[in-house]
């Protein structure tokens, strides 16, 4: 770390970490709502706990990006940032506002926070993801306006490099993105038309230009590989995103009222979208091939480095797996959707969340890397949660291919129920397989709690040694 | 292509013109002929094209032979499915 | 087509990563080659029904303009090795203007397309046709920008016999812009 206003990063860090245990809590809980719909029944339905685990999803992940965003602008642009305390003080505005609306979803019904929060005179609530009530959405905008403003002045009076600049660009994309929230007209075509922009014009378009710029700035960081070479495969990567990406969201238009044309554009070009996470993978290896020095920190490189793997299993391989129309026909809405949703989300943008994490809060501590003991557990955490999270998405895939099968292909289909109790066994072990991935969580965790340097020359002691 | 040598022409001049040729003829072929023979006859005549430009354009006739194989097989994976599409239409 | 030389060990020109992207756009204009054709076979009388409706002269006039630019792009090329940066700015200007022909042309025949009342709905055939050459259409335009830039370098002296490498990164990109456009050519204009 060279800029002190970096520290701000620091509870943007610690903030997303503590949403992400909310936020598997929440999964457990719904995944037990799965075999016992009665759970914590009327005190947390399943909507409530389904509405709680995907929007904490969404804040921890802003919370990291815009911490990553805090710690890298600057470090690029080489000075300090614009304001650090308009940072801290976005950072609470957005934690208090997040946490207030998880305590409302808790405490008050849907209905009710609706009608308390002036849904009647501008609606915005109920479609997926964008439950938030008015106040939180409109907080949201402003958090992101703050930002924006804050490392576009760092952005200005510093160096203006291609990672400083993809980053910015994407998290002005991110901003501009959001603002389809506002448009909810009765129209239920124009509706999910717009909505798909939102979520999944992040997803799948501009959250990839920011996993590129975090990757880029920490493989560059960690192996020393001239900036030159880095941003050349970043420029690639951007490109080859929004080629496939931005006319490939048309497979969300399939039988929705869209025109059928987009039933060919949408899969043609969606299908395409594994391209650049091939890139990032080919990408992040050669850089790895390449290195100029060995960097202490290997619990960052091992995240840095799984990244690209995962993202293009979940994002690329499983997301390909549902994309042609013809497939989709039949699987949209199974829980193979959601088994593709749990393995991209945590593959591509969790992932490099804790990877800018995993390089980022050391140096804010004050440390090159963490002591090679607390490096263990960290690394033991990145384990224990990809394959539970392989298991999570087998099980749902699986239960998705029950029902496809049983409810949706069928000569004579079954109820939905019924079909869903077929798959029972699948939720099980998808309920398992999260205990896992919180035990994975927990232990990952627990790294932080190590106290300590990297020591050279212990690490080289014990090399001679052995 | 030992012939290049004995021509007044750069190597890319030729390639230029023998282009405009071809695409004049696959252009006449369009409105006289159709059906399999067409297909056939243009796709072929795209395909040495297409090698044309990646040879002489491109340079790629200098390189590892590699790097031509990977655009050879290109062409004639593209080729091929659209000739197999045409085939069982 | 292949002829061996003595120097035939020489890595790709220009920058490599320039390469990767023109493999990565190769395999997206294969996939949609692939999806054109596979869509005709089971919608044959349609896409001959409508395919006889195009202006072939179009097409075929976009492509000599294409293979010219192209050629111009080549020159440039050979220009810049014989250490003559202003005859290398001439070519590629030359390069650029044939490009800007082959927007007017296109955008010509979009104009006509939307006058006959042609969009994306029409049929499938349309869309097939409107979604790939507006594409390409997009490609040509990038390709302009990259060859603007690297004009740019030439004219200003940024390169030399010995240092040619940007103008080949930007050259080999724009021989790809018309390498798919000599494929699409034949499949969505001629072959019917």
């Amino acid at each position: 770390m060279k800029y002190p206003s970096q520290q701000v990063a620091k509870p943007y860090f610690i903030a997303a970490l503590a949403l992400f245990v909310g936020q598997i809590v929440f999964g457990l809980i719904a995944g037990l709502q799965y075999l016992h719909g009665t759970f914590l029944f009327p005190e947390l339905p399943f909507d409530v706990a389904h509405m709680s685990h995907t929007n904490l999803l969404i804040v921890w992940l802003l919370m990291a990006f815009m911490g990553a965003a805090y710690f890298i602008v600057p470090e690029e642009a080489q000075t300090e940032l614009y304001s650090p305390r308009l940072a801290l003080v976005t950072f609470w505005v957005f934690l208090i506002a997040a946490a207030l609306t998880i305590v409302a979803y808790l405490f008050v019904p849907y209905a009710q926070l609706a009608a308390i929060t002036g849904n009647a005179a501008l609606p915005t609530m109920g479609r997926g993801y964008l439950e938030q009530p008015l106040p939180t959405k409109i907080g949201i905008v402003l958090v992101a306006l703050s930002l924006l403003f804050n490392v576009t002045m760092t952005l200005i009076k510093g160096r203006k490099t291609s990672i400083n600049l993809i980053l910015v660009g994407s998290l002005w994309g991110l901003a501009l993105l959001f603002l389809p929230a506002f448009y909810f007209p009765h129209d239920t075509v124009k509706a999910s038309f717009g909505w798909w922009w939102i979520v999944h014009g992040w997803v799948e378009g501009d959250w990839e230009l920011i996993l590129g710029a975090l990757l880029g700035f920490i493989l560059i960081k960690m192996t020393g590989v001239d900036r030159e070479i880095v941003e050349k495969w970043l420029y690639i990567i951007v490109a080859m995103t929004l080629i496939s990406g931005i006319i490939g969201i048309g497979h969300h238009y399939y039988y929705t009222g869209a025109p059928s044309y987009w039933i060919w554009l949408g899969s043609i070009f969606s299908a395409l979208e594994p391209i650049p996470f091939i890139l990032l993978i080919v990408f992040s290896f050669k850089m790895l091939m390449q290195r100029r020095r060995e960097h202490p920190n290997k619990a960052a490189m091992l995240w840095a480095l799984g990244t690209p793997v995962m993202a293009f299993l979940g994002a690329g391989l499983w997301g390909f797996m549902i994309t042609l129309a013809p497939a989709q026909y039949y699987i949209h809405g199974t829980n193979f959707t959601a088994a593709h949703g749990h393995l991209a989300f945590f593959g591509a943008y969790a992932m490099v969340s804790l990877a800018i994490i995993s390089y980022a809060m050391p140096l804010l501590r004050g440390r090159t890397a963490n002591s090679a003991a607390a490096q263990r557990w960290e690394m033991a955490g990145f384990w224990i949660m990809v394959f539970s999270m392989i298991g999570i998405t087998l099980a749902l895939t699986g239960a998705g291919i029950v029902t496809v099968f049983l409810q949706r292909a069928a000569d004579d289909p079954m109820g939905f129920m019924q079909a869903q109790d077929k798959a029972r066994v699948f939720f099980w072990v998808r309920e398992f397989a999260g205990v896992a991935f919180f035990i994975g969580l927990l232990v990952y965790l627990r790294s932080f709690f190590i106290a300590g340097e990297y020591e050279y020359a212990d690490e080289m002691k014990q090399a001679l040694a052995a | 292509m030992k012939l290049l040598h004995f021509m007044p022409l750069r190597p890319c001049t030729l390639t230029w013109l023998v282009l405009l040729g071809l695409t004049t003829i696959t252009y006449e072929l369009g409105s006289w002929a159709s059906g399999k023979l067409l297909m056939t006859a243009v796709l072929a005549l795209t395909l040495v094209k297409g090698e044309l430009v990646v040879s002489y354009f491109m340079g790629l006739r200098h390189v590892q032979l590699l790097w031509r194989l990977v655009m050879a097989a290109y062409l004639a994976a593209v080729g091929g499915v659209i000739a197999i599409a045409y085939l069982t239409a | 087509m292949i002829e061996t030389s003595a120097d035939s060990a020489q890595p790709l020109p220009g920058d490599f990563a320039i390469w990767i992207f023109i493999f990565a756009e190769l395999v997206v204009f294969g996939v949609l080659f692939a999806a054109y054709a596979f869509a005709r076979s089971s919608h044959v009388d349609v896409f001959n029904a409508s395919q006889l409706t195009l202006n072939r002269a179009y097409g075929f006039a976009d492509t000599l303009i294409l293979v010219t630019s192209s050629y111009s792009v080549a020159r440039a090329t050979l220009s810049i090795k014989a250490g003559s940066s202003t005859a290398c700015g001439h070519w590629l200007a030359g390069a650029l203007g044939l490009g800007g022909l082959f927007l007017v042309l296109k955008s010509v025949e979009f104009h006509q397309d939307l006058a006959q009342g042609i969009t994306l709905s029409t049929n499938l055939f349309y869309m097939f046709y409107l979604a790939l050459t507006f594409f390409h259409f997009m490609h040509v335009v990038m390709g302009m920008a990259i060859l603007a830039v690297v004009d740019y370098k030439a004219y200003a002296g940024r390169y030399s016999a010995e240092n040619y490498t940007g103008v080949e990164t930007g050259g080999s990109y724009w021989h790809m812009v018309d390498l798919v456009w000599i494929i699409l050519f034949a499949l969505v204009y001629v072959i019917h």
